[in-house]
């Protein structure tokens, strides 16, 4: 008996060292002045590792952690204080209302036919009735007898999340006849296919398109796919990136949405086929911007 | 007639995992090879992982494992030891902790991720570190090797103990040199399915160790996971299937030779007692 009362006499002794070795005094971060936490939107987080690994290049001595999780946890942290910055790949809501948003870049898909294909615009309606099979013949839209070949994302990209959100459809909806990984695929798979309709990131289409890649893009409600039409916010099928800050930014928070915004950043979003906005564009939208519609 | 046809079922439930997992192995193989190379383990990933290598990813890994089985497996096998050669069966106690075990074993990982978020980053402020992850991993794993372990204590025949007890063995010897030793390779096969489990983990290390790929200096550095890592590449990378290919064999690379040299060790350490006694 006494053994025992002994033991977890013990065990709690042990329990309570090891919380103590665990707790926060012992492990405290060194500078949290050039420390700065961001975490958010899964579809931003790629993005943002590499403009923070640019950011610390140049301003030796920082450290920037991107941490992923979804655009709701990034707007959670950067409420909560957890995050310094948060990550949200929408524009701002209203019950955001205390949120400052800094939108760095633009997503926008295209709506792409092959070049051969008669046909020159679609309707939101009729584009979504294509994609759920609805209509599985081009001549019931005015083109050729031919059926039509669905090519839809796989599950988990981001232009793949925004369609179906701008459609209104969910996934389960679509009757794909071919799914396809990333905008290289889907792009070379329509310009094969004469009766394929797919969508892609529009920097990558424009970009085929230009190069003599036998690909259309079709406008969305009667605004031409384009990179620019993106940029000047007219385009409908898009979304803006956003930085998330409780308070107007100070210190490094300051400095580093500053280089997410500036012009020696356009190379790596571009490279992540989003739309980089022009510095001065984001002055004239002002800091808070991404209050879209 | 009846047993050619049931021996024809088990035949074709045999094939068919086999077929799935040599088509797996296969996949991963032919997509994986041409990614991996000696530039991709020794370097760090640049443009988001579509180009580079994976070393400090490869490091946070092993990292994340040393802290989740360093605190795992003294936890373990002192609770699974209580829970097979000291606690009162009988009592109330015990069938509560069993059946807590048994419940913790079935909860999905993401609930521990979660838990690991709120008690390990927030609570005691560790933040997103490869300790948070590999402590909530240890949690994660935790029932598994105590159930395992006291699984193979209780398959030592009661004898032993009664003979050790009757050669005047303490009850602290008799568990070091023979039971533990006895039920080796049950406590082995209980840890290679906890780092099975653990390697594996995406959804509680994108919470706890996070998403950085940097290479880690300590452990209160967040640092990404292999398993994370694919995850990133396949889903949010656009071209990034290449690179989420080579690191999924390079997984799988270290997790059969764990399962390898664990296999081993467990195996000549038995024998060095078994030849001892």
């Amino acid at each position: 008996m006494l053994q025992r009362s002994a033991m977890n006499v013990l065990s709690a002794v042990l329990l309570a060292v090891t919380l103590f070795s665990l707790s926060p005094t012992l492990w405290a971060q060194g500078n949290d002045d050039n420390r700065l936490v961001i975490t958010g939107s899964s579809t931003v987080a790629p993005l943002m590792s590499e403009i923070a690994k640019r950011f610390e290049r140049q301003h030796p001595g920082t450290r920037v952690d991107v941490q992923t999780g979804g655009s709701s946890r990034g707007i959670a942290d950067a409420r909560s204080g957890r995050a310094d910055i948060g990550m949200a790949s929408r524009a701002k809501k209203s019950s955001e209302f205390e949120l400052l948003f800094h939108t760095v870049a633009l997503d926008g898909i295209a709506i792409i036919v092959n070049k051969n294909n008669p046909l020159n615009t679609l309707t939101d309606e009729q584009i979504r009735l294509v994609f759920t099979g609805d209509i599985g013949n081009w001549k019931v839209l005015g083109g050729s007898d031919r059926a039509i070949t669905v090519v839809n994302k796989a599950e988990g990209r981001s232009t793949l999340e925004l369609f179906l959100q701008y459609m209104k459809l969910k996934n389960s909806e679509v009757a794909a006849s071919i799914i396809i990984g990333d905008n290289q695929q889907g792009i070379k798979t329509v310009a094969g296919n004469e009766h394929a309709i797919g969508y892609v990131s529009i920097g990558a289409a424009e970009f085929e398109a230009g190069y003599g890649t036998p690909i259309k893009l079709l406008p969305m409600g009667g605004v031409a796919a384009s990179v620019d039409s993106v940029k000047n916010r007219r385009f409908p099928l898009a979304r803006p990136l956003n930085l998330v800050t409780k308070q107007d930014p100070v210190g490094l928070v300051k400095k580093f949405i500053a280089f997410a915004q500036s012009d020696s950043v356009h190379d790596l979003i571009t490279d992540n086929y989003f739309v980089a906005i022009p510095a001065q564009t984001v002055a004239e939208n002002g800091l808070g911007g991404g209050q879209a519609k | 007639m009846i047993d050619k046809v049931f021996s024809l079922c088990m035949w074709a439930a045999a094939t068919v995992v086999l077929c799935m997992f040599s088509w797996l192995i296969a996949d991963v193989l032919i997509q994986g090879i041409p990614a991996l190379s000696w530039e991709f383990l020794s370097s760090e990933p640049l443009r988001s992982g579509r180009e580079g290598g994976v070393l400090p990813i490869i490091v946070s890994t092993a990292l994340i494992l040393v802290v989740a089985l360093g605190v795992a497996v003294p936890l373990g096998l002192g609770g699974a030891i209580w829970l097979a050669e000291f606690a009162n069966k009988e009592s109330r106690l015990f069938s509560v902790i069993r059946m807590t075990l048994d419940m913790l074993a079935g909860v999905p990982s993401i609930v521990f991720g979660l838990f690991g978020y709120a008690f390990f980053c927030g609570f005691l402020q560790l933040g997103f570190s490869i300790l948070s992850g590999g402590l909530t991993l240890a949690c994660m794993i935790l029932p598994i090797l105590i159930r395992t372990t006291e699984a193979g204590l209780a398959m030592v025949p009661n004898d032993w103990r009664k003979a050790g007890a009757a050669l005047g063995m303490r009850k602290t010897t008799l568990i070091i040199q023979v039971l533990i030793p006895y039920s080796a390779p049950a406590i082995t096969a209980g840890l290679l399915l906890s780092i099975g489990r653990a390697t594996a983990e995406t959804a509680a290390l994108i919470f706890t160790s996070g998403y950085v790929d940097r290479m880690p200096e300590s452990l209160s550095d967040s640092g990404r996971a292999l398993s994370v890592h694919i995850y990133d590449l396949s889903m949010n990378v656009v071209g990034g299937d290449k690179a989420a290919y080579g690191s999924a064999l390079v997984l799988i690379i270290i997790v059969v030779q764990i399962n390898f040299s664990a296999n081993l060790l467990s195996e000549v350490w038995l024998e060095k007692k078994v030849a001892r006694r």
